[in-house]
């Protein structure tokens, strides 16, 4: 129902079925692969001015490419090196000091090359799991809203009982299950948060197949594939987008979850993962509050980096819910 | 926020409806806070209560089918054993046994009982009690569960009077006096149809006669145990001895710090981080004290059934020797030691506890499996198992040798060691896999695993632990479970085991039981690295002193005998319990103030947030 309401206005973006004819490019007449080329890069810049103008996005955005910077140069800045327990150049649970900025773990591990070092984890985990819970859900959303009939209701029960399903505890079980390691992390995380993806998915593809252009589509002989994958994609595709920054967060949170309850791999360093040994090496009861801030605090901000980036790109591509923000 | 569709409505009757929610809400957040912040006020008021934080919780309360270390001291304080063992130095001291003799062919145990010992409802307990429950134990599977092994080699058990108890044996047993079986009342007991199904936790207060009477438990929460005023060695000091079940360790901490429990055992100890946080704190005294645990790594050595049936999937270069002596040459002890237990644990040698200082082993210089990582990766090679160009070493089949590492997810020593093995057996070109699970009985008894992190408390006498790697241990088909600890079977150690038992002579049977260490030591399978410490703390204003046991330096949680909270004196004054309630009602007062204010600002929120929507 929203792309009804909002067909026709600028806010279509990146739908390139549904473009209006507003858009062609001025000047003599290019090839329809330029054209195409010039539009989408008119798109992009329609969509950057937009999201510029939502500053906690671009807040959002900022951090996150800190983070990102920080995580993809872990390997040059601090080195696997830091994992190592044998080579630990501190004393176990140093305080913060100018060697060692945010203390030390109980193997006298420097905790601020940890904690670089586990960001690559948890970044790689949120977006891994991210990825494979909207693929399931874009690909079972797109299948019901197209095919209907008996297959949808079948799949939209499915969804429904994942839906009401408490997601960390099928994660638990799920981790629990399998075997220990960052790939059981991420099946867990995406096989369990895929259902709200679905669901929005379908509503909107059912949102745009009931437009005359699909019928007349099928008329000129476009079988399912074209048409699933030609107009009903490219129109889900902003909505797939926002929903896939919205969930890398939840999934970080859950990845660092299900760590912090020790079902994670044990031998590879994350944010979650350093919380669980701070606990477990009592450092809540004995407040070395450096080994177990710092971890929590990364989280949460990735975490809200992600969110802010998803609702401004969520507002961009649905005004309506822009103006309540 | 359900409600919040109600306050949008009509701008008049919002405010005194508003006063009225925030108030209850406040007082709400007030009772609940200080409801939590002083449980212990629901005891009478003079009553001087010993609030115990334990980590575990009960498998059952029936002295025939408990095992775990919490249920088994339980045991110790409300039901007599024949014999117990002396807070000083571990040796045998009388029980519900005053005498004991053996006949010149050792084959006949007379026991004299006490007469001043009385169950909880005036009967007097008797020879006929004790000669019942072993009688018991030898016939019936169920009541065999958990102390069967001590009475395989009873022939027979008679009651000739109440006073005298008669144990025939089939061979001669060096453990008679070390019979850690807790008497029952036959007449009590005598009424349970299912001995395997009973799990003793129905009717209290429950019929005993040890210094404290069970009278109430709760699963997963609380054991309550009032003091047997009547108790023939002496009343004990406090009133009430209640164990309080935390699975968070740091809450168990917090709550010593606040005065909630007065003592906390950790599990199995206190993390060196909050052993460190404790010792600074005024009132509370951290018991530092060698344990009586040792922390091995069990290698499996291809698990096998007494019927001869092979099961399991060990990795078959585990069965070489030299490879097992070169991972175990490739572990620096005293780095685990010092960095893993940060000094809170000694040095592994053999595989009894110095504590037993009769007992202990340590292995001669040229048998000393010393950190040497070159010259064990020297032994692997001349075991055949040579590195490829990739430095990894390669198995007979051509793999690269992976070992998988069993791992309690309970326990993060397991995880911080696993850490250094994943090092220094990497350096030797050998990857593993740490396999950190909750529940690790599964995997092990069906042999499915190559490493095993390991440990055993040690009681004063060693027979149980020696017993756990006989062949005769192992179990009958893969499909039953049996005693043994890691499915070792050594003529050799076997033959050690039975002249052990069936010597007489404390220092011969000592040495035999040295030797027994030194055959173990060599085979390789069970490599001690540690004995941890018993790292506990208890409020010094709640308790004024406490046996240890041994005496001079010991532990309290899980000692051999009820010396600890038999001997425990409250501390003067009853004032302590007046400054935690204090600071709970200051908690609470603080917590309801914070939800006010939280709820008013969310009220706020919600209006302005709702303006629009409104009229």
């Amino acid at each position: 129902m929203t792309a009804e309401a909002t067909e026709g206005s600028e806010s279509t973006t990146g739908a390139e079925g549904t473009e209006s004819p507003e858009s062609p490019a001025k000047g003599a007449a290019p090839g329809p692969r330029a054209l195409a080329r010039q539009r989408r890069r008119a798109t992009v810049a329609r969509f950057w001015n937009e999201y510029r103008r939502h500053r906690a996005g671009v807040f959002g955005l900022a951090a996150l490419s800190l983070f990102v910077l920080v995580a993809l140069s872990a390997p040059l800045t601090v080195g696997s090196d830091v994992e190592s327990v044998t080579n630990a150049p501190g004393q176990p649970l140093e305080s913060p000091s100018g060697r060692f900025l945010l203390g030390t773990d109980q193997f006298g591990r420097d905790l601020l090359g940890l904690l670089i070092w586990g960001s690559r984890v948890s970044l790689l985990v949120g977006l891994l799991a991210a990825a494979l819970s909207v693929t399931i859900g874009a690909l079972i959303g797109i299948t019901a809203g197209h095919f209907r009939g008996w297959y949808a209701t079948v799949m939209m029960r499915i969804t429904d009982w994942f839906l009401v399903m408490p997601t960390l505890v099928l994660a638990i079980v799920l981790a629990t299950v399998l075997s220990r390691s960052l790939g059981t992390i991420v099946l867990a995380i995406g096989v369990t948060t895929w259902p709200t993806t679905a669901r929005l998915v379908r509503a909107q593809t059912l949102a745009v197949e009931s437009r005359p252009y699909i019928e007349r589509a099928k008329a000129l002989g476009g079988g399912h594939w074209h048409i699933m994958s030609r107009h009903v994609l490219p129109n889900v595709m902003p909505l797939v987008l926002a929903q896939t920054t919205l969930i890398i967060s939840s999934a970080i949170l859950a990845e660092a979850t299900l760590a912090f309850l020790g079902l994670g791999d044990p031998a590879v360093v994350s944010w979650g993962g350093l919380l669980q040994d701070a606990r477990e090496a009592g450092s809540v009861s004995s407040g070395d509050w450096w080994y177990l801030v710092p971890p929590g605090v990364g989280i949460a901000l990735v975490a809200l980096a992600f969110t802010l980036c998803g609702r401004a790109v969520e507002a961009v591509l649905n005004p309506r819910l822009g103006v309540s923000r | 926020m359900s409600t919040h569709d109600q306050h949008g409505s009509g701008r008049t009757g919002t405010h005194p409806r508003r006063i009225r929610l925030l108030a209850s809400a406040g007082a709400a957040a007030l009772l609940l806070a200080s409801g939590t912040a002083a449980p212990s006020a629901s005891a009478a008021e003079d009553d001087k209560v010993l609030t115990v934080a334990v980590a575990q919780s009960v498998d059952s309360l029936s002295p025939f089918l408990a095992v775990r270390l919490l249920s088994t001291s339980i045991h110790r304080l409300t039901y007599e054993y024949l014999t117990n063992y002396d807070p000083e130095d571990n040796h045998v001291v009388p029980g519900l046994a005053t005498k004991w003799k053996s006949s010149p062919d050792k084959l006949t145990w007379t026991y004299t009982i006490r007469s001043d010992s009385e169950w909880l409802d005036g009967q007097q307990a008797t020879a006929k009690d004790a000669a019942w429950t072993f009688n018991k134990m030898m016939t019936d599977d169920g009541a065999a569960t958990a102390n069967g092994s001590f009475v395989t080699n009873f022939a027979e058990v008679t009651a000739p009077s109440p006073t005298q108890l008669v144990i025939r044996l089939k061979q001669p047993q060096a453990t008679m006096t070390a019979l850690d079986v807790p008497i029952v009342p036959r007449h009590v007991w005598e009424k349970v149809d299912d001995l395997s199904k009973f799990n003793n936790d129905k009717d209290f207060p429950v019929v005993g006669n040890g210094p404290f009477v069970l009278t109430d438990y709760k699963p997963d929460s609380y054991v309550r145990l009032k003091a047997n005023k009547d108790f023939w060695r002496g009343a004990p000091k406090f009133d009430e001895l209640v164990f309080r079940y935390y699975k968070d360790q740091d809450a168990a901490v917090a709550a010593l710090r606040k005065g909630e429990v007065s003592f906390v055992s950790g599990s199995p100890s206190l993390t060196p981080a909050q052993s460190a946080s404790l010792e600074d704190e005024e009132n509370i005294h951290v018991n530092d004290a060698p344990g009586r645990r040792f922390y091995a790594l069990a290698t499996n050595p291809g698990a096998r059934a007494k019927d001869g049936t092979k099961f399991g999937d060990g990795h078959p270069s585990l069965l070489d020797q030299r490879v097992r002596h070169a991972l175990f040459m490739a572990v620096d002890r005293k780095a685990i030691v010092d960095k893993v237990f940060q000094g809170h644990a000694v040095e592994g040698e053999g595989y009894i506890p110095p504590r037993f200082p009769q007992y202990f082993f340590e292995p001669s210089a040229d048998q000393k499996l010393a950190y040497a990582p070159t010259e064990a990766a020297r032994l692997l090679d001349e075991a055949g198992y040579r590195t490829n160009a990739d430095g990894k070493r390669l198995g007979r089949d051509g793999k690269p040798l992976n070992y998988r590492v069993l791992c309690h997810a309970t326990d993060p020593n397991d995880k911080a060691v696993g850490k250094y093995l994943e090092e220094w057996w990497g350096e030797l070109g050998i990857s593993i896999t740490l396999d950190c699970l909750d529940n690790v009985t599964d995997p092990w008894l069906a042999g499915e695993y190559d490493l095993a992190f390991d440990g055993w408390s040690v009681n004063p006498d060693p027979d149980f632990v020696l017993s756990i790697h006989t062949c005769d241990a192992l179990p009958a088909t893969p499909k039953d479970t049996g005693a043994t600890d890691n499915f070792i079977c050594d003529k050799t150690y076997d033959e050690l085991y039975a002249r052990q038992l069936a010597e007489y002579d404390p220092a011969k049977r000592a040495d035999i039981v040295k030797q027994m260490q030194s055959r173990l030591y060599d085979l390789g399978y069970m490599n001690v690295m540690a004995y941890p410490n018993a790292v506990e703390a208890y409020r010094t204003d709640q308790i004024e002193s406490i046996t240890t046991m041994p005496s001079a330096a010991g532990n309290i949680y899980g000692q051999d005998g009820y010396w600890s909270w038999w001997s425990a004196v409250p501390a003067g004054s009853g004032d302590s319990s007046g400054g935690s309630s204090s600071t709970g009602a200051v908690i609470g007062i603080a917590a309801g103030a914070v939800v006010l204010v939280g709820l008013g600002v969310l009220f706020l929120v919600r209006r302005r947030a709702t303006a629009d929507d409104r009229e």
